[in-house]
């Protein structure tokens, strides 16, 4: 993974990262090229490790959620929402129906804000600014929205354990629906957009192909399994809060190509549109929150939910304590990262941006710790690094 | 007196600095008027300008791999071309400073310089980065190229004179733009080629290869090529304008035209997208330079 002094040998690897334009967060690609054709691939993931999932060993589990809301800036609801739903479960709280079914709807219109973010980013990737400017522009009707809703534009902080913060007026409920009204169409435009305008169809037409097979065999998740025509959403395969009660049907696409992945992130929104609309209609009357113990019973359990980018994993451990034992948390992109370096052989230079865009990457959510090992390439538990660390800080 | 009136002519005016101002302004409109329909709000009217003084107040880094002197020369080299190229254009609807017979040729391959410049420029760093983007340049520079210079031939052919000031006096009684639809549109979007406008900014693409055959340049070095190009936006304008738009007559006549063409520049790229290179040289050399040929030929047998 050599990035420098090959210039007179065979291989001429391109770095892109850790710092690049096209790369909003660090990572680090290295792509061999022979001329513009990219022959192999390697990653570099961890810049941007925060030890999240540690510091929530040190708080308790109502600190936790913040903390753990804060892992994703685009997708900040669905972290708080899968952590809130393994808790409430470890504690066996029944949470009320109305609850459910606004956490739901927040994170519906966190999909929208996604999906219309990552519009805007592939096509820049793409070089198509105007779209990336237009997407965005009507990204901001979302963001009012969730602001008008919660009072915050990113960290909505929507969820309390046991239940949700606010409730959805029907004033509320008239602005959410003004709003979609007009971002359903604008979606329509931008469907029209990315099917049928032949110079961007150049960029994204068969570029990036991921079969079925491979997207079986490499465990993809979310958007970018469904446009390789794998059923993988988590709201229709085990649903989760109120999505039993307002079923989604998914959206496939078969291609596997770019324009797929684009065509399945779109068509996505209508049915997010649809989903609020119908929980806005038949919102459950009743309480927001019940009452949650402050220590959590002993036990581990696993909870997932559909994120933007795919299925959120999380493993959350309790000793009975009012802190957590252990939190386990695996975002999308990193289920995805492998499916970037198979499909990116082949293409060009030029499509490597696109095609790492295509899985629409978050890298802070899914950078972990790297293992820390000796000479002898035994590693540290976790005793051993701490005493290591202040033996070394006293010797300086 | 004749000296001062030579060097008036070269520093001042219509070539030197009102050229480089010009070449600001319009530079300016470009920016604003992509981002006004791009519904971004766009750099105010001085931003050209700042820039470049910023750059050249700057010091310039020398990277360690390099030849210096081809460095440092590159750009002047660069940006001398252009500037010359621009003595025989009829710049701000005056009379072309110089002109002989022979002229246009001249002028064309002063404003491939640039390009060619840059290419060189970036591969004589050891960036990964610039070496991509100067093979790009390079390339792209072979596919619009020979389009490019046909299609500004074709109304030479047309009038029987390889001189710009003749040409142009032919196209004020002919209607070009209808007897020759096709090279005007191969001439205006070879300009956009030539410019490194989107569709065909692969050789400076941000999010592949950050800035291309530029990236490892700063201040003086980066602000002469950016004049270059702004100088090169201005000929090329006036070139296209004066051959295929009915000759350029007087000031008024200069910035109209000139104006109107920057005006659908401005539409195509925003219209487009980022082509790759294997997709450009397609373009040019599938449809471009065929096109162009047979443009030629008839133009070639309607004359005999």
């Amino acid at each position: 993974m050599s990035t420098d002094g090959n210039l007179s040998g065979k291989r001429f690897i391109v770095p892109i990262g850790p710092q690049h334009p096209a790369l909003k967060e660090p990572g680090h690609f290295s792509f061999t090229v022979d001329g513009e054709i990219v022959t192999d691939a390697s990653v570099r993931l961890g810049y941007a490790h925060r030890g999240i999932e540690k510091a929530t060993e040190s708080r308790n589990w109502t600190q936790s959620l913040y903390l753990l809301e804060r892992i994703c800036g685009i997708c900040s609801h669905v972290h708080a929402l899968a952590y809130c739903l393994g808790v409430e479960k470890l504690a066996g709280v029944e949470v009320p129906p109305r609850a459910q079914a606004i956490r739901v709807l927040v994170a519906e219109l966190e999909r929208i804000h996604s999906h219309f973010l990552w519009l805007g980013v592939a096509a820049h990737e793409a070089g198509f600014d105007t779209l990336f400017m237009y997407t965005w522009r009507d990204r901001e009707t979302v963001m009012d929205i969730l602001e008008a809703l919660t009072g915050n534009r990113v960290n909505y902080s929507a969820n309390v354990l046991g239940g949700v913060k606010f409730d959805v007026t029907p004033e509320i409920g008239d602005t959410i629906r003004r709003g979609l009204e007009f971002l359903e169409g604008r979606t329509h435009h931008y469907l029209e957009v990315v099917t049928t305008d032949q110079v961007f169809l150049q960029r994204t037409r068969g570029v990036g192909v991921m079969s079925l097979e491979q997207a079986e065999t490499l465990g993809v998740v979310g958007p970018t399994a469904r446009a390789s025509g794998m059923i993988r959403d988590i709201r229709v395969e085990a649903p989760y809060a109120a999505y039993a009660d307002y079923p989604v049907q998914p959206v496939l696409a078969e291609a596997g190509d770019l324009e797929a992945r684009f065509i399945v992130r779109i068509k996505e929104l209508f049915e997010s549109y649809r989903i609020i609309r119908q929980i806005l209609d038949t919102l459950p009357v009743g309480e927001l929150q019940t009452r949650m113990p402050r220590r959590v019973k002993a036990g581990e359990t696993v909870s997932r939910v559909e994120a933007p980018r795919g299925e959120l994993f999380y493993f959350i451990k309790s000793n009975g304590t009012d802190n957590p034992e252990r939190v386990k948390v695996r975002t999308p992109t990193l289920c995805n990262m492998a499916s970037v370096l198979v499909t990116a052989v082949g293409h060009q230079l030029a499509d490597m941006p696109m095609i790492l865009a295509g899985i629409d990457p978050c890298f802070s959510c899914n950078d972990r710790t790297v293992i820390v090992a000796d000479a002898d390439g035994a590693a540290y538990t976790w005793e051993q690094i701490r005493h290591h660390g202040i033996a070394f800080y006293q010797g300086k | 007196m004749d000296v001062l009136r030579t060097l008036f002519t070269l520093m001042i005016f219509p070539g030197g600095l009102f050229i480089l101002f010009n070449g600001m302004v319009y530079e300016w409109a470009d920016r604003k008027l992509v981002a006004r329909l791009q519904n971004r709000v766009g750099p105010r009217w001085f931003q050209p300008l700042a820039d470049m003084l910023k750059l050249l107040a700057k010091e310039e880094v020398v990277p360690a791999s390099v030849d210096a002197r081809l460095f440092i020369g590159l750009p002047v080299i660069a940006l001398a071309g252009v500037l010359t190229a621009a003595l025989y254009l009829p710049i701000a609807g005056l009379p072309p400073a110089y002109g002989f017979p022979g002229d246009l040729i001249v002028t064309v391959y002063m404003l491939s310089l640039l390009t060619l410049c840059t290419g060189i420029a970036g591969a004589n760093t050891n960036n990964r980065f610039s070496l991509v983007g100067a093979t790009r340049t390079l390339t792209q520079l072979f596919s619009y190229e020979a389009p490019f210079m046909l299609a500004m031939l074709g109304p030479a052919v047309a009038a029987g004179s390889w001189q710009i000031g003749e040409v142009m006096a032919y196209a004020a009684g002919h209607p070009v733009i209808l007897t020759q639809p096709v090279g005007f549109v191969i001439a205006l979007i070879g300009l956009m080629g030539k410019l490194e406008m989107r569709p065909f900014d692969a050789p400076e693409a941000e999010t592949e290869i950050v800035a291309g055959a530029m990236t490892e340049y700063s201040g003086r070095g980066l602000a002469l090529f950016y004049l270059g190009r702004y100088v090169e936006l201005i000929a090329g304008l006036t070139l296209v304008a004066a051959f295929y738009l009915g000759g350029i007559q007087n000031p008024l006549d200069y910035f109209v035209k000139t104006l109107a063409l920057l005006l659908v520049l401005v539409g195509l790229q925003t219209l487009m997208t980022r082509l790759r290179i294997d997709q450009t040289v397609g373009l040019w050399w599938r449809y471009g330079t065929l096109l162009v040929l047979l443009q030629w030929f008839v133009t070639l047998l309607l004359r005999s």
